[in-house]
C-alpha cells in the first residue's frame, strides 16, 4: 500500500510552489483533488510567453496524478461547495497572497468550521504575518529576499537568480511540514494551520553562512569554490560545453587524483601536500586538472574518478538525466503517458519504500474539470441535477 | 507552558557525516522529535567544517545540531554496539548516510536493522541511494548540484551575460545536499505515517532532480535548456548605484505597472508591446533600458516605489541585511544560541504551526553530552 493512501488533499495551489508540495504528496498516494476554474485558470496552465514561448510550463509534471474539478470561488455557491470539499478532506492547500483566502471566505477559521481537525496549507512568499506579508513574488524573489541569490555568483560577479529549484524547494518543505502537521493531529486530534514562508526557506538554505555572519565573519559569493576543499571546481572535458565537476575532500582523494594524472610527484609537491596548501594554491592548481581532464572525455573521466575514489560527476543537462539507467531503476525518471496517448519522461519519487513499490505517477495530465462526476458526485453526494444547476448558475466553471 | 511540538514523542537516533542526513536529522528535531546523534570517537567530521566561529565551533555544525542530544560510540566494538542496539530499540526511526560498503561492518546494513528492530523506520541517506548502479559513488555539493541537473543551468541572466565563457556555477553553500535532507525528511515521516517498520532509501540526486522537474517536462516538451538561453527576456538581476534588485513581471498588471515605473510612454503606445509575446521578443531593447534607467538609481527608492505600483522586485539582501530584515524580525524566526565564543543567530524552520515560529533555544551538544543515554536509554519527558 502507498505510504499516504488515504489522505486526501483540496488542492487550491497555484503557480509552482503550492503545486509541487502537493505533487509531492500524490507521489506518495495522496488523493489531490485539485480546484480550478476556466475564469482564471493556473498560470502555468496557460501559455507562458516570458520564456518566449506559447505552450504550458511545469504544468503537466505538477499536476500528474491529481483530480481536477472546476470551482468559481467568487460565487457564493462556489464557495460553500468548497467548504463541503474540505470537509472530506485532511488537508487544504492553498498558494494565493496572504489574505486572499480570508476574502473568499475561506480563512483558516472558516474552513476549521467545515472540518474541525483539518490541517491547512498556506504556501506564500514571505509568511501570513508581517509588514511585508502582502509582497508579490516568484522565485528568483524568494532567493534575493533570502540571502541565497546574493551569496550565489561568481565572486568578481552580480548575484545570481534562483530559479524553479527555489519554488520546488519550497514546496518540498511544505509537504515535509504537511506530514509533520499529520502525525501531530493523529497524535493529539488537533489540525492546525501551516504557514510556510518561501522566503524563509531560501534563507534557511544558507543558515550556515547566516550563524556566520552574525558571529561578525564575511561571508561572500565565492563562485565554485570551497572554505577548505581542493581541487573543487568545474573542469573542461574533450567534448564542448561538457564540464567535470571534481570535488577533491582529503588527502587521500588527492593522492589517488594525482596518480590517475600520472602526476604522482604532485602529491608530494609542498604546494599541493596538504588541504591547507591546496587550497592556497588553486590558481595553479586548477590549470594542471584542466590540462589533463581535457584530454579526454567526460564520461571516461568519472568512470576513473568515482573507481579511484574521487567525488567527480559531469555537469548534467535534462537530455542526460532522463536517459540515466541509475535514476530509472530508482524510479526517479519514469516515462508518463498522456491521455492522448503520447509519453514523456517526468521526474517520479524522491525516496524508494522497502514497504511499496508503486511508481510514483500513474496518470497524465487532468483535463479542466475531468473528475467532477466523483468529487461532485460520489465523494459530495451531488446530484446530476443539483450538479447540472451549478454549472448553469456558473458556481463550477 | 510552550505547546508542545509537531513531532513530540518521536525518537530519532541519527548517524550522520554528510550535511544531507544531519539536515534530515535537524528538521525532525526543530519539529519536535528527540533526535540523537550517535558520533564516531571525537565526533563528527561535520563539526571540523569551516567557516569556523571565534571560539572554534563549526557555524555549519552549529546549525545542524541546534537542539540535538548527543552519545558517542564505536560501532567495531562489541560493548559499544549492544549499547546502540538497545538505544535503537527505544527509537522509532533512524538515519544513516554510512556508505554501503561500510554498512555491514558497523551492523547498519538493512538486513540486519529490519530483523532486529523490526519495528522502525530506517532512513538511508545516501549521495545516489542505496538501490541502482550508481549506489557505491561518492558525492560531494558541487558533484551532487550538477547530477541533479541545476548546476548546468547556472549562472543565467547578468552573470551569464556578462560570462559567457566561464564554466557553470554552483548554488551557494550546501544546497543540494539541504534538498537532499529535507525529501529524505518527508520521506522518513511518510513512512511513520504508513505505520510498521520499513527501510526508506533517500537520494540525494533524487532530491535534486525533482526540485530541478522543469527542466525535465521542457525536455519532455522537445527543449534542452540551457544556462545561456533560459534568461527570462527581460527583468532578472539588475544593477543599481548600491547594490542589485531582482525584477520578474509576470502578469500584464504587472507590466502595466512597469511602463508607469519607468515613465515609458511610448511602450505604453507601442501595439508591439501589447501581448507578452511581442514584450519577448524585443526583450533585449526592452533590458536594455531598464538597466541604464536603474543604475542611476538607489535600491531602497526603486524598491519601494515598484511595490507601490504592484511591480515584483526586491533587493538582493546580503546576509546582515536578512538577518536585520523588518519582516524577519517581525516573524522573529533568528533566535539566540549559544555557542562557543559567543551568542549566534540560528534560523527557525521556515515553516510554522502556529502563529509562532519553531522555538530554537539549545546549542549544539559536545560530543557524548548525552552519553547516559546508552546506559538507559528512557525517552525524554516532553519535546
Amino acid at each position: 500500500m502507498t505510504p499516504l493512501a488515504g489522505l486526501r488533499v483540496a488542492d487550491f495551489t497555484v503557480h509552482a510552489a503550492g503545486p509541487f508540495c502537493t505533487h509531492m504528496l500524490s507521489q506518495l498516494g495522496a488523493e489531490v483533488i485539485k480546484v480550478e476554474t476556466a475564469l482564471r485558470p493556473d498560470i502555468f496552465r496557460k501559455s507562458h510567453a516570458v520564456y518566449g514561448r506559447k505552450g504550458p510550463a511545469t504544468f503537466d509534471q505538477v499536476s500528474s496524478n491529481k483530480l481536477s474539478v472546476r470551482l468559481n470561488l467568487k460565487h457564493p455557491e462556489g464557495v460553500a461547495l468548497a467548504k463541503r470539499l474540505v470537509a472530506v478532506s485532511d488537508v487544504a492547500a492553498e498558494s494565493f497572497r496572504a489574505g486572499v483566502m480570508e476574502r473568499l471566505g475561506l480563512s483558516y477559521d472558516d474552513l476549521r468550521a467545515a472540518r474541525p481537525d483539518i490541517v491547512m496549507v498556506s504556501v506564500s512568499s514571505s509568511g501570513q504575518t508581517g509588514p511585508e506579508s502582502h509582497f508579490a513574488g516568484y522565485a528568483p524573489l524568494f532567493g534575493a529576499w533570502g540571502g541565497l541569490g546574493h551569496l550565489s555568483g561568481h565572486a568578481d560577479g552580480p548575484p545570481v537568480e534562483m530559479r524553479h529549484v527555489m519554488d520546488h524547494s519550497v514546496g518540498m518543505n511544505a509537504a515535509l511540514a504537511t506530514m509533520a502537521a499529520l502525525l501531530q493531529r493523529r497524535r493529539t486530534g488537533r489540525g492546525c494551520h501551516v504557514d510556510v514562508a518561501a522566503r524563509e526557506v531560501a534563507s534557511s538554505l544558507v543558515g550556515d553562512a547566516l550563524v556566520a555572519a552574525s558571529a561578525g565573519i564575511t561571508v561572500e559569493r565565492m563562485g565554485n569554490g570551497d572554505l577548505r576543499r581542493a581541487p573543487h571546481g568545474l573542469y573542461p572535458t574533450r567534448d564542448p560545453d561538457r564540464w567535470l565537476a571534481i570535488a577533491v575532500a582529503n588527502d587521500a582523494q588527492w593522492c589517488a587524483l594525482a596518480k590517475l594524472m600520472e602526476q604522482a610527484d604532485l602529491a608530494s609537491d609542498p604546494r599541493y601536500a596538504t588541504e591547507t596548501a591546496r587550497h592556497a594554491n588553486s590558481a595553479t592548481l586548477d590549470p594542471l586538472i584542466a590540462n589533463w581532464s581535457r584530454q579526454s572525455t567526460g564520461e571516461q573521466l568519472v568512470a576513473s574518478l568515482q573507481s579511484a575514489g574521487i567525488p567527480a560527476h559531469l555537469s548534467w543537462a535534462a537530455s542526460d538525466i532522463v536517459s540515466d539507467p541509475h535514476l530509472r531503476a530508482r524510479g526517479a525518471i519514469l516515462d508518463v503517458t498522456e491521455t492522448g496517448g503520447a509519453t514523456r519522461a517526468a521526474v517520479g519519487r524522491v525516496a524508494r519504500f522497502s514497504g511499496d513499490d508503486t511508481p510514483g505517477i500513474t496518470r497524465g495530465t487532468p483535463t479542466l474539470g475531468g473528475a467532477e462526476a466523483y468529487v461532485y458526485g460520489e465523494l459530495l453526494g451531488l446530484s446530476d441535477a443539483d450538479i447540472s444547476a451549478l454549472v448553469a448558475d456558473r458556481a463550477i466553471y | 507552558m510552550t505547546a508542545p511540538k509537531p513531532l513530540a514523542g518521536i525518537r530519532v537516533v541519527e548517524r550522520a557525516t554528510s550535511v544531507a542526513a544531519a539536515q534530515a536529522g535537524r528538521l525532525m528535531c526543530l519539529m519536535g522529535a528527540e533526535v540523537i546523534m550517535a558520533e564516531p570517537p571525537g565526533g563528527s567530521p561535520l563539526r571540523q567544517e569551516p567557516p569556523l566561529l571565534p571560539g572554534g565551533d563549526s557555524a555549519l555544525f552549529t546549525f545542524l545540531a541546534t537542539g540535538k542530544r548527543s552519545v558517542t560510540c564505536d560501532l567495531d566494538q562489541p560493548d559499544d554496539r549492544a549499547a546502540f542496539d538497545t538505544l535503537l530499540a527505544s527509537a522509532d526511526l533512524l538515519i544513516d548516510d554510512t556508505a554501503l560498503a561500510d554498512r555491514a561492518g558497523a551492523g547498519l546494513d538493512q538486513a540486519r536493522i529490519s530483523q532486529t528492530h523490526p519495528h522502525i523506520v530506517h532512513l538511508s541517506v545516501l549521495p545516489f541511494g542505496a538501490y541502482g548502479p550508481k549506489a557505491d559513488w561518492l558525492g560531494e555539493e558541487l558533484t551532487l548540484v550538477h547530477a541533479g541537473g541545476e548546476g548546468f543551468l547556472l549562472p543565467n541572466g547578468l552573470s551569464a551575460d556578462l560570462f559567457p565563457d566561464r564554466p557553470p556555477l554552483k548554488i551557494a553553500g550546501h544546497f543540494a545536499q539541504m534538498q537532499g535532507g529535507v525529501a529524505a525528511a518527508f520521506a522518513g515521516l511518510s513512512a511513520l505515517w504508513a505505520g510498521g517498520g520499513q527501510y526508506v532509501d533517500a537520494s540525494v540526486q533524487d532530491a535534486n532532480v525533482a526540485v530541478g522537474a522543469f527542466a525535465i517536462q521542457r525536455f519532455g516538451d522537445g527543449s534542452v535548456e540551457h544556462r545561456l538561453t533560459r534568461s527570462f527576456r527581460f527583468g532578472g538581476v539588475i544593477e543599481c548605484s548600491d547594490g542589485y534588485v531582482e525584477l520578474l513581471t509576470l502578469e500584464e498588471r504587472q507590466w502595466q505597472g512597469l511602463v508607469k515605473l519607468l515613465e515609458a510612454d511610448d511602450w505604453a503606445a507601442d501595439p508591439e508591446l501589447a501581448d507578452a509575446v511581442g514584450r519577448s521578443a524585443r526583450g533585449d531593447e526592452i533590458n536594455r533600458r531598464i538597466r541604464d534607467w536603474a543604475l542611476h538609481r538607489k535600491v531602497a527608492d526603486l524598491v519601494a516605489a515598484a511595490q507601490e505600483l504592484g511591480v515584483p522586485m526586491a533587493r538582493y539582501n546580503d546576509a546582515a541585511q536578512v538577518l536585520s530584515g523588518a519582516q524577519e524580525t517581525a516573524r522573529g524566526i533568528f533566535r539566540d544560541v549559544a555557542a562557543s565564543g559567543g551568542t549566534v543567530k540560528v534560523q527557525s524552520l521556515p515553516f510554522r504551526f502556529d502563529p509562532d515560529a519553531l522555538p530554537v533555544d539549545c546549542p549544539a551538544p559536545a560530543p557524548g553530552a548525552d552519553q547516559s543515554l546508552l546506559e538507559e536509554p528512557q525517552r525524554r519527558a516532553s519535546a
